[in-house]
């Protein structure tokens, strides 16, 4: 621990030049140091290298899935399809999603209201989140479809059973076409993409932890019984069947870390949840739309 | 090192602050998923099949206490402490072996290895026999009270300054390691 001295000097020379830099309206908080993400699946080679265990299915080694020491470096892959073919509650969902989307979508309004062209719903979960001109912002596809259902009269809370099955509806007529949104072009989502990329990076919470202490530093570590896993490439499974969990989107997957971490978890729908979205999907960028699928 | 005022009497401790910081239920930011008129305020989400409404249900602790990442939380996060620890110690191994247990004080098992458990974590450092390196009892209190003053962007929760711990209990963790040979 002698080194820690040294440390404290550090800090005690560092803590008048952080106290100017904080500026009035924005309240100290501390942040992990930024890692340099790549927009794009790949960029996972750089962070764990663990992308070259779960990239295809010729890849994909089964004995590593029942190893504790190896099972994060498959990202939990196993549990997507095509790699997963047992029937599962997401299954179910898929059914429910698809018979509340045809009875919203009889005139073809609801469909366009999400933003489909000509009705076509291919392509469009791999498209999401955007950047919405009605709204003047960003929005997740789960938001859009409890708005979209609201102008037809329907109540499908964001986070609820029911969004997230036609949220999985959707997803599953673009089942295996690669994320792609552009978060590099100056633009909203850009941003989105960079304040979500500082959000991950921000201390929060009892414990004062942010995503990025164990999602970027901790990779592989244990943390009692789980293993924490690379954040490339989850978006694309969303939103899973949780065998404990019922069906859960990707900001109720949030709220839950939140919690696990004693961090006061926010609203689905809310903006920092939707940038903290569009920054994994970002890095979600070139895997293909894998639903539905399952987690324990 | 002791440089006078750099340091806080643990006398002055922090809750005063901790309090001052507590959001009153009226200006909780919107999209806390809280419930202000709660003793927990916090909530936690419950997905009922075939429905298309969110359920919430009260939450087993308040977390509003705490900074969050929402955008309209303008609390500041407690800033770095350093403490002075006045001996002598006074600390009970056997009620720190059960803090460094409990998942709602310590948890230090969740990142370190200690004796006696299995499904340790493996983030922070062993401490398994810790004794042997002699640290003095003042840097291993300031480590739990809040290891930022050594590690600025040290994981481990500042466990003093955010008031998750209080002065006895951090001295009985420290004669706790200090017994582990
Ligand atoms: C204390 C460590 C820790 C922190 C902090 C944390 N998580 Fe997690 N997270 C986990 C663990 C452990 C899992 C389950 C194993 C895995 O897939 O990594 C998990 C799972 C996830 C998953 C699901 C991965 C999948 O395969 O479906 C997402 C998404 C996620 N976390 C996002 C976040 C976000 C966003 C934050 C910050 C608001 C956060 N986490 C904070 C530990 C953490
Ligand atoms: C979230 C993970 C985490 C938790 C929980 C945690 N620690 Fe730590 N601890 C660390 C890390 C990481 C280090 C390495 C130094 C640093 O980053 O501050 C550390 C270092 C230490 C050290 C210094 C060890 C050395 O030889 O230098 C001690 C002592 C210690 N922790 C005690 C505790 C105790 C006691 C608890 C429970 C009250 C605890 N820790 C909880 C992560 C954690």
């Amino acid at each position: 621990m002698n080194s820690k001295l040294g440390w404290l000097l550090a800090l005690l020379l560092i803590a008048p030049i952080t106290n100017v830099m904080a500026q009035a309206e924005a309240p100290y908080r501390e942040f992990d140091p930024m890692e340099d993400y790549l927009p794009h699946v790949k960029g996972d080679l750089r962070l764990s290298g663990s992308y070259k265990h779960w990239k295809d299915p010729k890849n994909l080694d089964w004995r590593m899935a029942g190893n504790p020491d190896e099972n994060w470096k498959l990202n939990w892959k196993f549990m997507d399809p095509p790699f997963n073919a047992s029937v599962h509650g997401g299954h179910f969902a898929l059914d429910r999603g698809e018979t509340i989307f045809k009875e919203l979508n009889v005139k073809g309004r609801f469909a366009a209201c999400l933003g489909a062209r000509k009705g076509n719903l291919k392509g469009l979960r791999a498209a999401y989140p955007m950047y919405r001109p009605e709204l003047k912002q960003v929005a997740g596809l789960e938001e859009m479809i409890e708005r979209c259902a609201a102008k037809a009269g329907r109540v499908l809370q964001n986070g609820s059973y029911d969004n997230s099955a036609v949220s999985l509806y959707i997803a599953n007529q673009s089942v295996g076409m690669p994320i792609k949104i552009n978060v590099t072009s100056a633009g909203p989502l850009q941003a989105a993409y960079e304040r979500g990329r500082k959000l991950f990076h921000t201390r929060a919470g009892r414990f004062n932890l942010a995503c990025s202490s164990c999602h970027t530093y901790q990779i592989g570590l244990h943390l009692r019984g789980t293993v924490v896993t690379s954040p490339y490439g989850d978006v694309a499974h969303y939103p899973v069947y949780r065998t404990r969990y019922q069906l859960q989107s990707l900001h109720l997957r949030f709220a839950e870390c939140n919690l696990d971490t004693r961090t006061q978890p926010l609203l689905p729908g809310s903006r920092p949840y939707t940038d903290i979205e569009v920054f994994l999907t970002g890095l979600t960028n070139g895997y293909p739309v894998s639903v539905p699928s399952e987690r324990d | 090192m002791r440089t006078g005022n750099k340091f806080f009497g643990l006398t002055t401790f922090i809750v005063g602050s901790l309090l001052a910081m507590a959001a009153s239920g009226s200006d909780l930011p919107a999209d806390f998923a809280a419930n202000p008129a709660a003793v927990n305020m916090t909530q936690q989400p419950k997905v009922v099949v075939n429905s298309g409404l969110l359920e919430w249900q009260p939450f087993s602790r308040d977390l509003t206490l705490w900074p969050s990442l929402s955008y309209d939380d303008k609390r500041p996060t407690p800033k770095p402490r350093l403490v002075k620890l006045e001996e002598p110690l006074n600390g009970d191994p056997a009620r720190g072996r059960e803090l460094a247990m409990a998942r709602d004080k310590g948890y230090c098992i969740v990142c370190h290895e200690l004796p006696g458990e299995v499904w340790a974590g493996t983030v922070g450092a062993l401490l398994l026999k810790f004794k042997q390196h002699n640290y003095p009892n003042e840097l291993v209190f300031q480590q739990i009270f809040d290891s930022r003053a050594f590690n600025p962007i040290s994981v481990m929760p500042p466990y003093g300054t955010f008031g998750i711990l209080n002065e006895q209990e951090i001295r009985d963790l420290v004669a706790y390691l200090q017994s582990l040979e």
